[in-house]
């Protein structure tokens, strides 16, 4: 009976394909799609959080632990952004080539420059990311330098294929470029936006508009009642040109904002693939931009 | 700067009052107000330049708000504050990571304080503290993760859990060693403030004890190999001190073993499935102020299940475990003589519960039974009657205002105590968290 097991067992482990190149596991879908553009057919990418779901509310499941268990590197978002799940999945991994210190654990924040650190937060003022703003997939700037990050932390693991780790990158920098150009002749300087979340600090950087207030009382806190009213009342004084909402963010709330202030909405993709025509990094920019206009 | 303007006009003062020795009064007069004078210009420059200095500064502070395309290693990124510890997040000046749940509630029940003793039900009617838990983790080098729980009641602190995990083993293995709960079970390694209803089940409670099998020395060897899908294989070797299965003297040395497998897939992009068997065995030690003692084996299989589905500010989870529970040996009738009669235990019991979240919201619904095909109990090979099967239906609701904190009202129709009559239970619970307090298992 024992042997039998056994040899089950073994078969099974004979029987897991094997993938040749670096295999990557990706927190947010953004962080998969980056890498695929940079490592291409060298590596195969899996993806822990789907387009649809809420990074701020997962939570950590087997199949994503047995991911961190296969993993040769894990690309992951940092500034606390996955916080919920992913030190349960890096302690129940067994792995040792992803744990913190080692060349397989690429932590992107560490590429980019982030804002609205917080010096002094306790909880009382909500879900506040105390590292900053981690949501810094909606920065133009930021995104090259991760690109560049990724494409040195793969050829690090892979020497073999490092030349071609950096032509991928220098291609995506060319594109990267083609894109630019069309983004700077937008002009928002002058808009006023209401937003449900904390998640477009960097645009709001990069562009220059104003988010003159936040549906969320607090980050993380739904508003309560009293607060949508304050909000009505404000928003008649200061009429700003949209609210900006994820279809998994306050889409509901933002929908009867607009019922009552006229003010219309804009739903932007949260992350890359989780609307319509947002398939890759550019493409999901391409989609924030345009509607913001 | 502020400081030095003073300092700055004495010194001048004194530099230029120092020729106007020997000059008479009005001289010396006219002196001291032309150096005055003089001063009050010095002055109101250096004003004016301070004034330009706070301009620039303002200006260069809104050019580097604005997207520049310098390099991202700058001092601040550098700092010790922004840089992330690694395995539980946050900032290195959180280790090690310290957090605190403070576990209290009030119960109310249709029976009388001496009913309520006599079943062996330990909180009181009206206010009661559960504890106050405290958890210390950070990893201790390259190779090692520590954990301590140490919850504190009223009466007094246990060290629960104290116990080292390895990080760095190769091959998928890893390694517990010193104090810790048990992983074989789906509630056994739970903590009370993670529990899905106030109490634990049935089962639970009838073969192990209030809050299951609890901290036990020893060592525990899981290995995750790499196939297809999840699946957890571990072994445990505990000192075996929970009086109900085993007992600290049974044996001079180590007396428990688990064994456990724990399988998962996922059923969608949103829900996952999980389950797993296993056993708990080793040798029985329960004295009784008598002398009557039982001295025997103790082994408990089980089998849980757990498929949970989340989507959006929806989740859904159901689960349930069976256990069977047989027990031999020998107990003594006759402390005098040291007669014994065999004693054989076979007993199973299981539950299943189902909680439905909406955002904050979240209700639950339990039911939990022992006998559910096996009830014999026989001693000297007789058949003893155990009485009518005990079973139990739990509802509860609950508020959570945030990840941190739960309030929970929770109503149980409790037929556990055989012949005796029901006890109708309400609880209403309040759980706080502060603190690091890290993320809870699938």
């Amino acid at each position: 009976m024992r042997n039998i097991l056994i040899a089950l067992l073994l078969s099974l482990v004979a029987a897991t394909p094997t993938f040749a190149g670096l295999n990557v596991v990706a927190t947010l879908p953004w962080i998969g799609s980056l890498a695929k553009e940079i490592g291409k057919e060298k590596i195969s990418v899996t993806t822990l959080i789907k387009p649809n779901q809420d990074p701020h509310y997962a939570e950590a499941k087997p199949s994503m632990i047995l991911a961190g268990r296969k993993a040769d590197i894990l690309m992951y978002n940092g500034a606390d952004m996955e916080i919920g799940y992913l030190p349960l999945v890096l302690q129940s991994a067994r792995n040792p080539k992803i744990i913190p210190g080692k060349p397989g654990n690429c932590d992107c924040s560490g590429f980019v420059r982030i804002i609205d650190k917080q010096t002094a937060v306790d909880r009382s003022m909500g879900d506040v990311h105390p590292l900053g703003n981690p949501h810094y997939h909606f920065s133009t700037v930021n995104i090259l330098r991760v690109a560049e990050g990724m494409a040195d932390a793969m050829a690090n693991l892979d020497r073999a294929n490092a030349d071609a780790y950096h032509a991928n990158f220098r291609s995506f920098g060319a594109r990267f470029n083609e894109h630019q150009k069309k983004w700077k002749t937008i002009n928002l300087k002058e808009k006023k936006y209401i937003a449900y979340h904390k998640l477009f600090g960097y645009l709001e950087r990069e562009y220059g508009f104003r988010i003159v207030d936040y549906i969320e009382p607090k980050p993380g806190i739904p508003p309560s009642a009293a607060h949508i009213e304050h909000l009505i009342e404000d928003m008649k004084r200061s009429k700003p040109d949209g609210i900006l909402v994820t279809p998994a963010h306050g889409l509901k709330e933002a929908e009867s904002l607009a019922a009552r202030t006229g003010v219309k909405v804009i739903i932007l993709p949260q992350d890359v693939g989780s609307m319509k025509g947002t398939d890759d990094w550019f493409a999901f920019m391409d989609t924030v931009i345009a509607a913001m206009r | 700067m502020k400081r030095l303007l003073p300092l700055l006009c004495m010194a001048l003062l004194c530099v230029s009052s120092l020729p106007a020795f020997g000059m008479d009064t009005a001289e010396r007069l006219n002196v001291l107000e032309k150096t005055l004078k003089e001063q009050a210009r010095i002055i109101e420059e250096q004003q004016r330049t301070i004034g330009a200095m706070k301009e620039e500064i303002n200006s260069s502070k809104t050019w580097a708000a604005a997207p520049a395309e310098e390099p991202v290693k700058t001092e601040e990124d550098s700092s010790l504050s922004s840089k992330v510890s690694g395995f539980f997040g946050g900032s290195v000046l959180t280790n090690p990571n310290i957090s605190l749940v403070v576990d209290t509630f009030g119960y109310s029940s249709n029976l009388k304080k001496e009913e309520l003793e006599e079943r062996g039900i330990e909180q009181r009617k009206g206010f009661n503290l559960r504890a106050a838990e405290l958890f210390l983790f950070a990893p201790v080098d390259s190779y090692f993760n520590l954990y301590a729980a140490i919850p504190i009641t009223e009466e007094e602190v246990e060290l629960e859990e104290a116990y080292a995990v390895t990080t760095s083993l190769p091959f998928g293995f890893q390694i517990k060693g010193g104090k810790f709960k048990s992983n074989f079970s789906r509630l056994d390694a739970q903590h009370p403030h993670a529990w899905d209803f106030a109490d634990i089940a049935l089962p639970y409670k009838a073969f192990l004890g209030e809050e299951a099998l609890g901290g036990e020395k020893g060592v525990q060897v899981t290995w995750l190999p790499p196939l297809p899908f999840y699946t957890l294989l571990g072994a445990e070797i505990l000192q075996g001190e929970n009086d109900r299965l085993f007992g600290a003297d049974a044996r001079s040395g180590p007396h428990a073993y688990t064994l456990f497998a724990k399988t998962s897939f996922d059923t969608g992009d949103n829900s996952s499935l999980l389950f797993g068997p296993y056993v708990l065995f080793g040798k029985a030690h329960q004295p009784s102020e008598e002398g009557l003692d039982f001295r025997g084996n103790s082994n408990l299989w089980g089998v849980e299940a757990v498929w949970k589905w989340k989507q959006g500010k929806q989740g859904v989870t159901l689960q349930g475990e069976y256990l069977y529970l047989s027990q031999s040996g020998s107990e003594i009738t006759d402390p005098g003589t040291g007669d014994t009669i065999s004693r054989r235990l076979r007993q199973d019991g299981a539950y299943i519960q189902a909680l439905y979240r909406y955002d904050r919201w979240r209700i639950g619904a339990r039911y939990d039974t022992l006998d559910l095909f096996s009830d014999s109990l026989k001693l000297g090979g007789e058949e003893q009657a155990l009485g009518k099967r005990p079973w139990r239906t739990t509802a509860s609701l609950e508020f959570n205002p945030s990840e941190f904190s739960r309030i929970r009202l929770q109503y149980t129709h409790d037929r556990s105590s055989r012949d005796s009559r029901a006890n109708n239970e309400w609880w209403l619970q309040f759980i706080f968290g502060i603190g690091a307090h890290g993320a809870h298992e699938f």
